[in-house]
């Protein structure tokens, strides 16, 4: 009885003390993603409110003047569209011959792969501002300047030392007999590559696929330099709104939530994928 | 017998090395021969002046400040990431099933765009119609709202783009550490807590220590990010006022674009390369020689 009773006193405490990690997380968590609820929920006021000087966290109006303006504003579905087809295009050019070329080097057991991660870590180090205005020469000498074929191409060439890096990770945990085993079964070279080797090591494609992505996607600079009228993307956009319009925070609250809502759900949904990117190149395995 | 004749893997090896070559290694070959000349508004060539443009750098003040905000602005950012990144790992390390969830939203600003960083904290640090000052005039902080100028004191604008710079990253430290807490043998913890260490004890005297790799990794990698900072930055300052939250990067692109001083914007960026990537094979080649040693004692 007594037993019984202290036994259940505690559980008391325990489901007490629960109750409060929970609410405690619960308030770190809102805290932390405050400053996007506030985007999103600015978003909804009126543009009134947007500037008001007594700011509150809740719309006191719900309203899509915001969203409509921005739509005025901005072709949104052209811009979205651009940034889309770079980062798409981009990704799908930087991961297949970056894997490609991974492989040879793998492959050939030369010292390029040294030669490789030296490169990648520098390519980390460069600030994208300096070889910014040297890549603008070279895109006018090509006649290819606000198009998107050249934001695909520089977009492809600045991530691909890192899709090389990441998937000549990958390459060297996979025997070559997998290889040789194909070829005496009469596969091709690339055959081999595309039926063998890249399923193996399809982690790695993810892996380097997402961040190409993500970068792609969330470039501003080579955006600002390469693009004017036709190949603007979404995120040089959503800058314009602070030099070009003044400071026009409605419709700019609605632009910034509609770019960054996609990029929050697919890394919460990818997570895994996304620490092994990170790692990649700071940890030697 | 080699299976995959040379000239196939040439062949394989090719296109991707074309763009790299074109858009990669031409561009940073041009920087660093563009740092030995002066230019011309026209942007071409003018004059081969040796190391002219390095002893510029290092006389004139205006080009040593932004050094100085950099690694302030590095220092800053990153010392507090770091330790916010790791109290919430810890902290959301144990297993509630409601904590994942939370988890994982707490992570979900991980990769946002830092020129929507730089937008969203502008705008909430506005200080006619910002979140931030109305929220400490009501706690009484604050008598009126323009009392804090974030943005336009020089003495707070390099501090709130660090602010930015804190919220954007520290989901990144997180997810590394808990990456690194749940590597960790689970056997060590409970030994831990039946010899009786309290929370305090557990974290500092075994949590940490065996993280130390994981937690010297996550540092290179943030302070080369932290030092190339730009969007962010040039959504919220700009550089301004006067200079007060310049860094480096955005000095080089100043000079480069409103200047055309090509010349020192190359000499500026190969100086401001040479120190990242001296700092990174220092780091780096001694976390890497540490895990050596520790793989060795552990095989004998």
């Amino acid at each position: 009885m007594n037993n019984a009773n202290i036994h259940r006193s505690r559980l008391r405490k325990k489901g007490i003390q629960d109750v409060l990690v929970i609410l405690v997380s619960a308030f770190i968590t809102l805290a932390f993603l405050f400053p996007y609820i506030y985007l999103g929920m600015s978003s909804f006021k009126t543009s009134q409110d947007v500037i008001s000087v007594t700011p509150t966290l809740l719309p006191p109006g719900f309203s899509v003047e915001n969203w409509v303006r921005m739509f005025e504003r901005l072709p949104v579905g052209k811009y979205l569209g651009n940034s889309l087809f770079v980062a798409l295009a981009a990704t799908g050019i930087s991961v297949f011959l970056g894997s490609l070329s991974a492989y040879s080097i793998d492959r050939s057991n030369s010292k390029v792969s040294r030669f490789l991660l030296v490169l990648t870590l520098c390519l980390k180090m460069i600030p994208l501002s300096s070889i910014s205005v040297p890549v603008y020469n070279i895109v006018i000498r090509l006649g290819i300047y606000d198009t998107r074929i050249a934001m695909v191409m520089v977009m492809a060439a600045i991530n691909m030392p890192f899709v090389m890096w990441v998937m000549c990770g990958y390459y060297r945990n996979i025997p070559v007999s997998l290889d040789e085993a194909a070829c005496v079964d009469g596969a091709g070279s690339l055959t081999t590559f595309l039926r063998v080797i890249l399923p193996v090591s399809l982690p790695g494609i993810i892996t380097s696929a997402l961040f190409v992505l993500f970068c792609s996607w969330n470039d501003f600079i080579f955006g600002l330099l390469l693009t004017s009228v036709n190949a603007k993307t979404f995120s040089v956009a959503i800058s314009e709104f602070i030099t070009a319009y003044g400071l026009d925070f409605g419709p700019m609250t609605a632009a910034a939530f509609l770019f960054s809502f996609p990029v929050l759900i697919l890394s919460v949904l990818a997570q895994r994928y996304i620490v092994q990117g990170f790692t990649a190149g700071a940890i030697k395995e | 017998m080699r299976l995959i004749s040379r000239r196939t893997l040439i062949l394989f090896f090719i296109p991707g090395a074309v763009f790299m070559l074109l858009f990669l290694l031409l561009p940073i070959g041009k920087m660093v021969l563009d740092s030995f000349f002066t230019f011309t508004r026209m942007g071409s060539r003018e004059e081969f002046v040796w190391f002219d443009n390095y002893v510029t750098l290092f006389t004139t003040s205006k080009y040593i400040k932004p050094f100085v905000n950099t690694v302030i602005y590095v220092v800053i950012s990153v010392s507090v990431e770091m330790v916010l990144g790791t109290f919430l790992a810890i902290w959301f390390s144990n297993s509630y099933r409601s904590m994942r969830f939370m988890r994982s939203l707490i992570l979900s600003p991980l990769m946002m765009a830092p020129i929507v960083t730089g937008i969203i904290w502008r705008f909430m640090l506005s200080a006619q119609f910002g979140i931030v000052n109305q929220t400490l005039v009501n706690l009484g902080i604050l008598n009126k709202t323009s009392d804090i100028l974030w943005l336009a004191d020089p003495k707070f604008a390099l501090l709130s783009c660090c602010f930015a710079d804190i919220w954007l990253t520290t989901p990144f430290i997180m997810l590394m550490m808990l990456a690194g807490i749940s590597s960790l043998d689970s056997n060590m913890l409970e030994a831990a807590r039946i010899d009786g260490a309290n929370k305090l004890q557990q974290v500092f005297r075994v949590i940490l220590p065996n993280l130390k790799t994981i937690i010297l990794t996550a540092l290179s990698i943030r302070v080369v990010d932290a030092a190339r900072s730009f969007d962010i930055i040039w959504a919220m300052t700009q550089g301004g006022p006067n200079y007060a939250s310049e860094l480096i990067s955005i000095t080089i692109y100043k000079t480069l674009i409103k200047n055309h001083q090509e010349g020192l914007a190359s000499a500026m960026a190969v100086v401001f390369v040479s120190i990242l990537i001296a700092f990174a094979l220092i780091f780096m080649r001694n976390l890497w020689s540490g895990q050596a040693v520790r793989k060795e004692r552990v095989r004998k």
